[in-house]
């Protein structure tokens, strides 16, 4: 043990004048009793006339000694030395990912962080960064701990994807020469790679908590066969046991219709029902009476558009029979202009999943999906019951030459040959994914009777429906805005909360809630005109609550004294001085227990 | 109320025996020195005219050829004397509270025994050094003696022997005496020494637990309430010892004295079941039928 003031034992010496004055007489309280006589008869020898007597060790002396050296202690200011994750500057990137709501991950880190902030010094400084879609600063340099813990706080997980690269990045990008930064994470890993690895001069604190989960991985709109426009469900159970789930469904906030489905454990499930909505229309699921770990990923909203032709564009290898196909599909053309909606990758590199992808035959797997061989000379043997994309589409004709043998627990399997997958629905980075395991060219699929049909279908879910052009953009994708001259734009929230912005601003950045934003525009005087309604998704992979380690180098400060905290004992010095203070009180107002006799006499006859 | 109901039906069922025999005035049920008309033989003597002829021993007369008459012990009262000491020494803690219940309580036996009862208290507040309570033969006269008790209260001082040999004067020694005090005064041994009594008695010896076993600590003058003589006294383990030494001297000496007076002795401690403690030890004592 160290002491901050050793000065302070000076006052030991107060120890001196306190035996002192035990030993000193005191003047005799005079005390009336009903007679002296068995006093006087008691011959007791009276003490003599000298001031001073012989000392004699009471508790209530040793009491007091004891309080005498708390008080020495506190004086003096006995620490110790611990390790502390504070540097002179610390920057924290909480990752606020929709992972991080899972089982209260976020939460968990918030008071971890709190916590290692409680105690800051004139010598630390703290800066938050929040890693969602897009990384930002939140605080710099902060030394109030108000300040700090108003923004840690503030924090919440949203429903997209942490951008940990670009939030790192910033955080490095607040270090100065003089004042080196420590980087801590406080991720549960993220789904997306970081681009090095290890990552240097950071710390991870890795909130991993994991609780079941019934996600809504995909919604959607669609035509039926019929004309109608139904609403496709796809749910996801990431639990280990089958959940029945009920949902409902509301276009602008009044029921629409519902639904019921059983989600086996580890798998999905989907379910339709027909929906009546136009273009604004908003259509919103539910699921009902149920609680979950990630209530985030339990609701979903899309917004009705006007129906307009999309662009298709393609990669790899190629087929005649795809151009032909999205020629002839009404909606979809694969000449022009401007951002493709969808991508059709015909064998080749995997492609980078940013938009809606039709994936057929790739060289590598992409992420949740493990290939180990090829199977050759299949034929179907399995078409998925009552599925919406195969509805009077007739494959037992097909025959495949080869095909991939593909592990994804978590895809939705269409169409399969024994053991084999050969088309299967799944989701990567928030978007649709339909994947073929072999390739059209070794196989009869484009001559079968079918095959225009499910390509067409194929092509309107992976567009997110036919009917009309119902969106949804992943959590964290900015909101365009086109502000009239002279207004300024105001966004209401999920939440409700309105956001005033600047003036001029082109875009809204802070979507990382999912739900729907609604802009108006306000002129000078106040008049209102209403903007654009956009609505933000929760990604779906982020349900999953994966969670894994990252690498990382260690603190950036190399010397001990940069993290090494000195903690003072004064608290617990001081409540064991006011206790042996309260003890002393206590044994100072009762009756000495060394001077009492232990029987008391009855009735006597002698 | 001086006594509860419970302790007052079960004094009603007991009843005062004395060792000697009394002298006194009236009839009663405690055996006398004259000779009177009870079942219990006691002499005989010389035949004189007057005399009942039934009471002639005639076996005697055959045998001897002398006219002798039996007598027989005469069943008399006890003329009993409660003293209660109200000095100001008895005002400390609760022991003259319990002192005027424990004569209360030997009045009341009195009372109920059919026995002549004279109540006295020895100093006061305000009162002579010996004052003269009300006296009965009845329980009819208990209200007059219980108000009297009550009405008692600590005072005055000064010596015990003197208070006590005026009280002898008055004719004590004829009858049974019960003395409920702390004698704590320098001349409790001759004041015991002249309490000569006839038919017997008790010594009430009432101390406080605070007296029994002193809280005291530390340097201290201690003030006698009674003469304000003070007293420097100076606490320890030692010191305490040697109290307690004194204290079971003090009690041995009253003891003794007692005894040697015809007296018999309670130590009391000054506490609520007092008069449960005093009703047996004199029941051990064979005071009490």
């Amino acid at each position: 043990m160290s002491f901050l003031i050793p000065a302070g034992f000076a006052l030991a010496a107060l120890a001196g004048p306190l035996i002192v004055l035990y030993m000193l007489r005191s003047r005799r309280p005079r005390v009336e009793v009903p007679s002296t006589m068995l006093w006087e008869r008691a011959e007791i020898p009276v003490s003599s006339a000298v001031p001073w007597q012989r000392l004699r060790w009471t508790p209530l002396l040793l009491l007091q000694l004891a309080v005498l050296a708390a008080f020495v202690l506190t004086l003096a200011r006995p620490f110790y030395r611990e390790r502390t994750l504070l540097g002179p500057h610390t920057a924290f990137v909480f990752d606020t990912s929709g992972s991080m709501a899972m089982a209260g991950r976020l939460e968990t880190a918030k008071a971890q962080a709190l916590a290692l902030t409680n105690d800051l010094s004139e010598a630390n400084q703290v800066s938050i960064v929040e890693a969602g879609p897009i990384p930002r600063v939140l605080l710099a340099f902060g030394r109030d701990p108000v300040l700090v813990e108003e923004a840690i706080t503030s924090l919440e997980a949203g429903g997209g994807v942490a951008d940990l690269s670009g939030a790192v990045r910033l955080a490095r990008g607040l270090a100065t020469p003089d004042r080196p930064t420590n980087v801590l994470l406080l991720t549960d890993g993220g789904n997306q790679p970081l681009p090095e690895e290890p990552v240097a001069g950071a710390e991870m604190l890795r909130f991993d908590d994991f609780a079941d989960n019934v996600a809504v991985a995909a919604w959607s709109l669609e035509a039926s066969t019929e004309g109608t426009t139904r609403a496709f469900l796809n749910l996801v159970n990431y639990g280990a046991e089958t959940r029945t789930v009920s949902a409902e469904v509301a276009v602008n906030g009044l029921p629409a219709g519902s639904l019921e489905v059983e989600v086996p454990a580890g798998g999905s499930a989907r379910a339709t029902t027909p929906v009546d909505a136009g273009p604004g229309d908003l259509v919103t699921v539910r699921l009902l009476d149920h609680r979950d770990a990630l209530p985030l990923d339990d609701e979903a909203t899309l917004i009705v558009g006007t129906a307009s032709e999309r662009l298709v564009s393609m990669t790899g290898e190629g087929s005649p029979f795809l151009e032909a196909l999205v020629d002839a599909v009404p909606g979809f053309t694969n000449q022009g202009e401007g951002t493709p909606a969808i991508l059709i990758s015909d064998g080749g590199r995997l492609p980078a999943f940013d938009r809606p992808t039709w994936l057929i035959a790739p060289e590598a797997t992409p992420s949740g999906v493990s290939a180990s061989q090829f199977a050759g000379n299949l034929a179907v043997t399995y078409q998925r019951p009552g599925e919406p994309i195969l509805d009077s589409v007739d494959l037992s004709g097909l025959v495949v030459g080869e095909a991939q043998v593909v592990e994804a627990p978590r895809w939705l399997t269409l169409v399969r040959a024994g053991e084999v997958p050969l088309i299967m629905l799944g989701e990567i980075n928030g978007h649709r994914v339909a994947y073929f395991t072999f390739d059209l060219t070794k196989s009869n699929l484009p001559v079968q009777v079918g095959f225009p049909i499910l390509g067409a279908r194929l092509l309107s879910w992976l567009a997110g429906g036919a009917a009309a052009d119902a969106s949804s953009e992943p959590a964290g994708t900015p909101i365009a805005l086109a502000t009239p001259a002279g207004t300024t734009a105001q966004v209401t929230m999920p939440a409700g909360d309105v956001r005033s912005l600047l003036e001029g601003s082109a875009q809204f950045a802070d979507t990382s809630q999912p739900g729907v934003y609604r802009v108006a525009y306000v002129d000078a005087e106040g008049a209102v005109t209403p903007g654009p309604i956009a609505v933000r998704r929760f990604v779906s992979d982020e349900s999953a609550g994966g969670s894994r380690e990252i690498a990382t180098t260690g603190a950036a400060t190399e010397t001990e004294e940069a993290t090494v905290r000195i903690r003072e004992w004064a608290p617990w010095v001081i409540a064991a001085a006011l206790l042996l203070m309260a003890l002393e009180w206590w044994v100072g107002h009762q009756r000495p227990f060394w001077r009492r006799t232990k029987s008391a006499p009855g009735p006597v006859t002698p | 109320m001086l006594l509860s109901g419970e302790l007052r039906s079960r004094l009603e069922r007991l009843s005062l025996v004395t060792r000697r025999r009394v002298i006194a005035q009236w009839a009663g049920r405690h055996s006398s020195r004259h000779k009177g008309e009870s079942l219990d033989f006691a002499d005989y003597r010389q035949y004189v005219p007057g005399d009942d002829f039934r009471r002639i021993d005639h076996n005697l007369w055959a045998r001897l050829g002398v006219l002798l008459v039996r007598q027989f012990e005469a069943e008399e009262e006890l003329p009993l004397r409660v003293v209660l000491d109200a000095s100001r020494s008895m005002g400390f803690y609760r022991k003259l509270e319990v002192a005027r219940v424990l004569a209360g309580m030997v009045a009341y036996l009195g009372l109920a025994g059919g026995d002549r009862v004279q109540v006295y208290a020895l100093a006061g507040a305000g009162a002579p050094l010996l004052q003269m309570g009300p006296a009965g033969r009845h329980l009819s006269r208990w209200p007059q003696l219980e108000a009297w008790l009550e009405g008692i209260s600590a005072g005055g001082g000064g010596e015990l022997a003197p208070t006590l040999r005026k009280l002898a004067g008055e004719g004590v020694a004829r009858g049974a005496l019960v003395l409920v005090s702390d004698l704590l005064s320098p001349d409790f041994g001759p004041a015991l020494d002249g309490l000569g009594v006839g038919a017997g008695g008790v010594v009430l010896h009432v101390l406080a637990a605070e007296e029994l076993d002193p809280g005291l600590a530390g340097d201290l003058r201690l003030a006698d309430s009674e003469s304000n003589d003070e007293l420097e006294v100076s606490t320890s383990e030692e010191a305490m010892r040697r109290y307690r030494k004194a204290l079971e001297n003090f009690a041995t000496e009253a003891a003794g004295r007692s005894r040697r007076a015809g007296l018999d002795y309670v130590l009391v401690p000054a506490t609520d079941d007092a008069p449960m403690q005093v009703l047996g030890a004199l029941a051990r004592a064979e005071a009490l039928a």
